[in-house]
């Protein structure tokens, strides 16, 4: 478990997703292949660590590794450059996730595996208060 | 290899149901075999079997063998489809493939799937397997989280009401008290929905289909297969397609829009030569209530913003032009996953072969079935035409 | 000769601080423990379950290298006694998440003067010109046994800062700096217990009290400073009365204290605690202001240094979220949810 998240932690810990070099299309996760202009001109960028919400859910049900933080808001934000990102949304007032609210990125434990395994290091954002 | 006519020829199903006493491959020797009874001078040239996750769920993979062998049909090629909640429709729809071309003439399509066996949040676990492992899995995203956020984006969007969002839900219900294999026959009322438990908010326990074991299967020949089962009633398969949309719903220029759902619905009615006022009824995919209301628009059936809004108005009533999902849909009828697009296959058979009993559609000539992966990842449509 | 001074001046050229969003105020222990009352501070810091030392240094770094403007580090170290592992680092998940890997990644240990210690450690590096810029952080989620009086204390924070030459953008240099350590078991925690132990009011005169006056006391007799000299006193805080008692021992006034004494609203940050101290005071300081700093750690062992403010500290206005602001912007907390909090990040 723990290499399939090794190996992309750059991603994880500073939002880096792909940039397309013919058309500067962004995007996170990254693609292989550019979404608005088919070019497989693909380089890593970083993206902007700020951005609103699109739309949201809490989550009352969740998977195993997460029960501890339901119910829990859960977003697609878009972020400054157009990227959307579906993250979780922290330290936030109940009343304050909402559509259109601005978000910023920070750095969380996002899995745990149990007492003596791993611990893996994800994105997740605040709403700007 | 001359293109001839393919048609379903038989069929069989389990209850949906929490199965304790049975596996994953009594379930799909249970439906096979029911289906096979209905042909049985017939030996299928090839099997397929709808399922998505065997290996989550029973620890099996390799189930195109597992059945085949099972059913003594060692020898035959055997596959197991999988595309998440698509499955079932797959399996089915490659097989109408090879059939249709005349590669080959007969085929056994099974779907099955096990969930029981797993705790609920194991269960969780393995359907959001459907959705990308890194990214979305990653972030405690389930898969009813994907849907709670396209539930909330449909209704601030389209200004959709917590009872309009019900209506699909409750047609569901109704239809599923006559069904003797559906999982819940008790009809219900919006208010029921709306004060059920939260699951994403706003989606609530009785927006999403419930978790249970099932198989179905269905028999499908060609014109020359056909004469192995000259007494069995058939229903053609007039059209079917299978399309695919970007992984990712947060990924999409418009999420409420279904590209795969439109796509492959245009392709199969052209295929079928069909026009959308002569559909006579629609088994469509409402794993959640979101889901059910856009397939209908994406699929033609109500104008954009308006699947909902038409439900709580009549429209897809079992008495009205077109009645939606006749013995229950995935919320009623349940859903298996890998299995639920042969379940809507095999009903819709019955509707067209007259042998729906309390949950006939009068007249029935044409109906289409669709069956979707993901968030409309991957979409299945089939249409089907009453043979006589 | 027992100060230190580098050979090449080198100055804090960056800072950042983190305090987490959660408080519990320490009447609800109480409220749970003692039927009421409260401990000597108002509200302790509480890190999230899903934060811990590694989070919370990369939020505080991040801020740091924002301010500094540097892209290369060539050490970063992290003063912490609550590590997530036992073995596998902190600093290199920190280096990691700050594109460093040319970089001399270290974590430290001495309860709670290991962040000053890598401000040392740092220093050294630079002012021997092996390295350009260096990264030293002190930061802790602060762990005291349920119902012992060090619960009402033990908080989650700290503070990171960058170091390099002393030029135009220098915000802070570091003059020179003293270390006094004994072998002294005030407070300890074996390899594989969860929570520390105390010796209670041992824990005082000969442990806290007897090393920071012996830095301090030091420093001022080889440097010939007096407390008079400094506009900003800042002293380890393992509640809010050490740090004015020793202070009024060492002749400096709560006007000199008060900007860096935290603990009333977010306890002790463990090796958080006297950084943190220091980043609010580089919040408010004026180019020339000088800053005492002496951090004290159990085991025991005393970190002073003397700081004077330079005129980049203006440029560095806006930045960064202050200290203050961080500590305004917390959401209070019940004693339940605190346990349930606690019991996923150590």
């Amino acid at each position: 478990m723990a290499i399939q998240y090794w190996r992309i932690r750059d991603r994880y810990y500073r939002l880096i997703g792909s940039r397309c070099t013919k058309c500067g299309a962004e995007s996170f996760p990254p693609v292989y292949r550019c979404r608005k202009c088919g070019s497989y001109e693909i380089k890593d960028a970083e993206m902007p660590k700020t951005g609103r919400i699109l739309t949201y859910t809490i989550l009352h049900e969740p998977m195993p590794g997460f029960e501890a933080q339901a119910p829990f808001p859960l977003a697609i934000v878009k972020l400054a450059n157009g990227a959307t990102v579906l993250t979780q949304i922290v330290d936030s007032p109940e009343e304050s996730v909402k559509t259109g609210a601005k978000v910023r990125a920070t750095l969380r434990r996002a899995k745990v595996d149990g007492d003596s395994g791993q611990i893996v290091y994800g994105y997740k954002f605040i709403v700007e208060p | 290899m001359a293109r001839t006519k393919a048609y379903v020829a038989s069929v069989g199903f389990t209850k949906v149901a929490e199965h304790w006493e049975s596996s994953i491959l009594d379930l799909a020797v249970e439906a096979a075999l029911k289906a096979l009874k209905g042909v049985p001078k017939l030996s299928p040239q090839q099997l397929f079997v709808g399922n998505m996750f065997s290996s989550a769920g029973a620890s099996q993979e390799h189930m195109g063998a597992l059945v085949a062998s099972a059913l003594g049909l060692e020898g035959i090629p055997a596959f197991k489809v999988e595309s998440a909640c698509s499955s079932g429709a797959s399996a089915f729809n490659v097989a109408y493939s090879l059939v249709k071309s005349g590669a080959i003439d007969s085929a056994l399509v099974v779907g099955v799937e096990k969930m029981r066996d797993l705790e609920p949040e194991a269960v969780s676990q393995a359907l959001a397997m459907a959705e990308s492992a890194e990214y979305t899995q990653f972030v405690g995203a389930t898969f009813a989280a994907l849907n709670g956020l396209l539930a909330r984006h449909y209704m601030e969007r389209m200004d959709v009401t917590r009872d309009e969002l019900s209506a699909l839900p409750v047609i569901d219900h109704a239809n599923a008290v006559a069904a003797e294999h559906a999982q819940f026959r008790r009809a219900i009322t919006p208010e029921i929905v709306a004060r059920s438990g939260m699951v994403a908010d706003p989606l609530r326990l009785f927006d999403c289909a419930p978790v249970g074991d099932g198989a179905a299967a269905v028999v499908l020949v060609n014109d020359s297969g056909a004469s192995h089962a000259r007494k069995a009633k058939m229903a053609e398969v007039a059209g079917g397609r299978v399309s695919t949309a970007r992984f990712s719903v947060y990924e999409r220029e418009d999420m409420l829009d279904f590209t795969a759902t439109k796509a492959a619905f245009r392709e199969a009615m052209k295929q079928a030569g069909l026009s959308p006022q002569k559909v006579d009824f629609v088994e469509v995919h409402d794993a959640f209530s979101v889901v059910g209301a856009l397939s209908l628009e994406a699929m033609g059936f109500s104008k954009k913003g308006m699947g909902s809004k038409d439900a709580k108005a009549g429209k897809y009533g079992p008495k009205s032009d077109l009645p939606v999902n006749t013995f229950g849909g995935l919320k009623a009828r349940g859903h298996p996953v890998g299995a639920t697009g042969v379940y809507q296959i095999a009903e819709a058979y019955l509707q067209l072969t007259g042998q729906a009993g309390g949950n006939q559609v009068e007249g029935a000539e044409y109906g289409v079935t669709q069956n979707v992966g993901g968030v409309d990842t991957t979409a299945a449509v089939h249409v089907f035409r009453g043979a006589e | 000769m027992h100060v230190m001074k580098s050979n090449l001046p080198a100055a804090f050229r960056g800072y950042g601080a983190y305090v987490p969003y959660y408080r519990l105020p320490t009447s609800e222990i109480a409220r749970i423990w003692k039927g009421g009352g409260s401990g000597p501070n108002v509200e302790k810091a509480v890190a999230s379950m899903d934060e811990d030392t590694v989070t919370m240094a990369i939020e505080a770094s991040r801020h740091a290298v924002k301010m500094a403007g540097t892209d290369s580090l060539g050490a970063i170290f992290v003063g912490t006694e609550s590590k997530p592992y036992a073995v596998k680092p902190t600093s290199t998940i920190v280096a990691q998440a700050l594109g460093q890997h040319h970089t001399l990644a270290a974590d430290l240990e001495f309860a709670c003067k290991a962040g000053t210690e890598a401000i040392q450690v740092i220093t050294g590096l630079v002012g021997s010109g092996m390295i350009q810029n260096g990264l030293a952080i002190g930061m802790d989620t602060a762990q005291g046994r349920p119902g012992d009086d060090l619960e009402y204390t033990a908080a989650s924070g700290g503070a990171a800062f960058v170091i390099g030459r002393n030029d135009k953008r220098a915000i802070a240099k570091i003059e020179c700096s003293t270390s006094f350590v004994s072998d002294t078991g005030d407070f300890w925690r074996r390899s594989h217990e969860r929570y520390p132990r105390h010796l209670s009011r041992f824990t005082g005169e000969p442990a806290y009290f007897f090393h920071i006056e012996s830095s301090v006391k030091t420093l001022f007799a080889e440097t010939g400073h007096k407390p008079a000299d400094f506009q900003y006193a800042v002293f380890h805080q393992p509640n809010p009365r050490f740090p004015v008692e020793v202070a009024t021992r060492l002749g400096f006034t709560m006007d000199q204290i008060k900007v860096g004494l935290l603990n009333p609203m977010i306890g002790n940050t463990y090796a958080g605690s006297s950084p943190i101290g220091l980043a609010a005071v580089f919040d408010e300081a004026k180019p020339g202001d000088k800053i005492l700093l002496a951090s004290f750690g159990s085991g025991a062992g005393s970190d002073a240094f003397c700081i004077e403010v330079l005129d980049g500290i203006t440029r560095t206005r806006g930045i960064n979220p202050t200290v203050k602001s961080m500590i305004e912007h917390g959401v209070r907390i019940d004693y339940s949810t605190y346990s349930k909090f606690r019991g996923k990040f150590h």
